[in-house]
C-alpha cells in the first residue's frame, strides 16, 4: 500500500478522491434539498411506489408526493379569488376567456410563457378576470384531466390543477393523465382536498360544467386550442389575434379594453 | 497529441459547456422559453432537482466550466489535476441527474444531455492530459522540463 501511494499513483488517487468528494457533496445537497422541498408540502395520501407516469415499477424510487412546479403554481395563484373556472376579481372590467385542452402542447406553452405575466399584470391588479373553458379536443385521455380540473374548481382550485397538468404534461393520448398523477397534483396544492376532488370528478356539478364548456365551445365554433376571447361583461367578445403565446401578444387587446 | 493540444481541446470543450450553461442560466432568469426538441426541458428546469442548496445547477455548471477553462491555461500538473477532479466530479453528478431525469422527473432536458456529453469528452481529454503529465519528470516549478535546443 505504501509503495502504491507515491508519485504518479498518489496523483491519480488524489484526483479521484477530490472528484468523489465533489460528486458526493453535490448529490447529497441535491437529495437533501429535494427532500426538504417535499417535506414542506402536504403529506401524500398514497405510499405506492409509482413512476410519475403512474406506472408501478420496482426499479423506480418512491414517487414524490408532489409534482414538479408545485411551488411556482401555488405562488402564482396565491390570494387570487377563484370560482369554478373563473380567476380574479368577479367585478373586473374585462373578461378574458381561454378554450383549452389539458393535453394540448400550445395550451401548455401559454400556461408557462404568457399566463404568469397576465396574472401578475392584469388579474392580480383586478383589471381582468380569466375564464377557462376546458374542453376535450384531442382525445379520450383529456377527459380525466377535464373532470379533475372542474372537480378542483368546486373547491376554487381549477387554475392550480390546470397549471400543474401543463407543467407535467405528457405525450398526447399516451395515457399520462392517470389517477396517480392527479392525486400527486392534488397533494401539491395547498388547501385542496385531493380525495374530494377525485370523487367529485363524476358528480352532477362536474357533468354540468363540462356540458356548459362544451356548449360554449360549440357556440364559439372552436376547432383548435388554445383559442382566446376578450371583452367587457355585457359587451361583445372578440377573438384575440395572437401571433405568439407570449405576454406581448395579449397586451394590445387587454390594454385597449382596460382603458 | 501534445500537452498544448490537449489544453486547447479542454479549453474549447469548457467554453462549449459554459455556453450551454449560460443559455440555461439566461433562460431561467429572463423567463424565456428554452428551445427544446425533447419536450421536457421546462419540466426538468422547474423541478426541485434543478437547484442544489438554492443555487441553480446551471449556475454551478457555468462556474465549473470556467474553472476548468482556467486550468487549461496553465501547463502545471497541479492545474491538470484540479481540472480533472472538477470534471470527474461534475460527470458523476451529471450521471446522477440523468438517472433523476429518467426515473423521477420522467422528462429529458436536451441541454442537460449536451452538457453531459461535453463533460464526458472533457473527462477523456483530462484523463489523457493527467496521464501524460504524471508520466513526465517535473522540475521544481511543477512544469515539465523543456526539450534541449538543437
Amino acid at each position: 500500500m505504501k509503495r502504491f501511494l507515491h508519485g504518479r499513483n498518489l496523483l491519480f488517487v488524489g484526483v479521484g478522491s477530490v472528484a468523489a468528494v465533489i460528486a458526493v457533496v453535490l448529490i447529497l445537497v441535491s437529495v437533501l434539498g429535494s427532500s426538504s422541498a417535499e417535506s414542506t408540502s402536504p403529506a401524500p395520501t398514497t405510499t405506492a411506489a409509482t413512476g410519475s407516469n403512474g406506472t408501478t415499477g420496482s426499479a423506480a424510487p418512491a414517487a414524490p408526493p408532489t409534482v414538479p412546479g408545485a411551488a411556482g403554481t401555488a405562488a402564482l395563484f396565491r390570494g387570487i379569488p377563484q370560482q369554478l373556472n373563473q380567476l380574479g376579481n368577479p367585478n373586473a372590467k374585462v373578461t378574458m376567456i381561454e378554450f383549452a385542452d389539458p393535453q394540448c402542447p400550445y395550451c401548455r406553452q401559454f400556461a408557462l410563457d404568457a399566463l404568469p405575466t397576465i396574472v401578475k399584470e392584469y388579474v392580480r391588479t383586478g383589471k381582468v378576470k380569466l375564464v377557462l373553458f376546458a374542453i376535450n379536443i384531442l382525445g379520450p385521455n383529456s377527459d380525466n384531466g377535464l373532470r379533475a380540473m372542474y372537480a378542483a374548481g368546486i373547491q376554487g382550485k381549477l387554475w392550480n390543477v390546470a397549471s400543474l397538468l401543463y407543467k407535467n404534461q405528457g405525450a398526447e393520448n399516451s395515457g399520462w393523465i392517470t389517477d396517480d398523477l392527479l392525486r400527486r397534483i392534488g397533494n401539491s396544492i395547498p388547501g385542496l382536498d385531493t380525495e374530494k376532488m377525485l370523487a367529485d370528478r363524476f358528480s352532477p356539478e362536474v357533468d354540468s360544467a363540462l356540458a356548459a364548456s362544451s356548449q360554449q365551445a360549440s357556440n364559439a365554433r372552436i376547432s383548435e386550442t388554445p383559442t382566446f376571447f376578450a371583452g367587457r361583461p355585457g359587451g361583445t367578445f372578440r377573438q384575440i389575434p395572437v401571433s405568439s403565446l407570449t405576454p406581448k401578444a395579449f397586451r394590445p387587446t387587454l390594454d385597449s379594453l382596460v382603458k | 497529441m501534445t500537452d498544448g493540444r490537449l489544453r486547447v481541446a479542454i479549453g474549447v470543450l469548457a467554453l462549449a459547456g459554459a455556453a450551454v450553461s449560460a443559455y440555461l442560466v439566461y433562460s431561467r432568469y429572463s423567463g424565456t422559453r428554452l428551445v427544446c426538441t425533447t419536450g421536457g426541458c421546462e419540466t426538468v428546469q422547474h423541478s426541485r432537482y434543478a437547484k442544489a442548496a438554492g443555487v441553480p445547477v446551471a449556475v454551478l455548471g457555468l462556474v465549473a466550466y470556467f474553472a476548468v477553462f482556467a486550468t487549461a491555461l496553465s501547463a502545471r500538473v497541479e492545474a491538470a489535476a484540479i481540472g480533472a477532479a472538477i470534471v470527474f466530479g461534475g460527470l458523476a453528478f451529471g450521471i446522477y441527474l440523468i438517472i433523476i431525469q429518467v426515473a423521477v422527473i420522467d422528462a429529458i432536458c436536451q441541454w442537460c444531455l449536451a452538457s453531459d456529453v461535453i463533460l464526458a469528452l472533457l473527462a477523456l481529454v483530462s484523463a489523457e492530459r493527467l496521464r501524460r503529465l504524471a508520466a513526465r519528470p517535473q522540475d521544481a516549478s511543477g512544469r515539465p522540463p523543456m526539450a534541449a535546443p538543437g
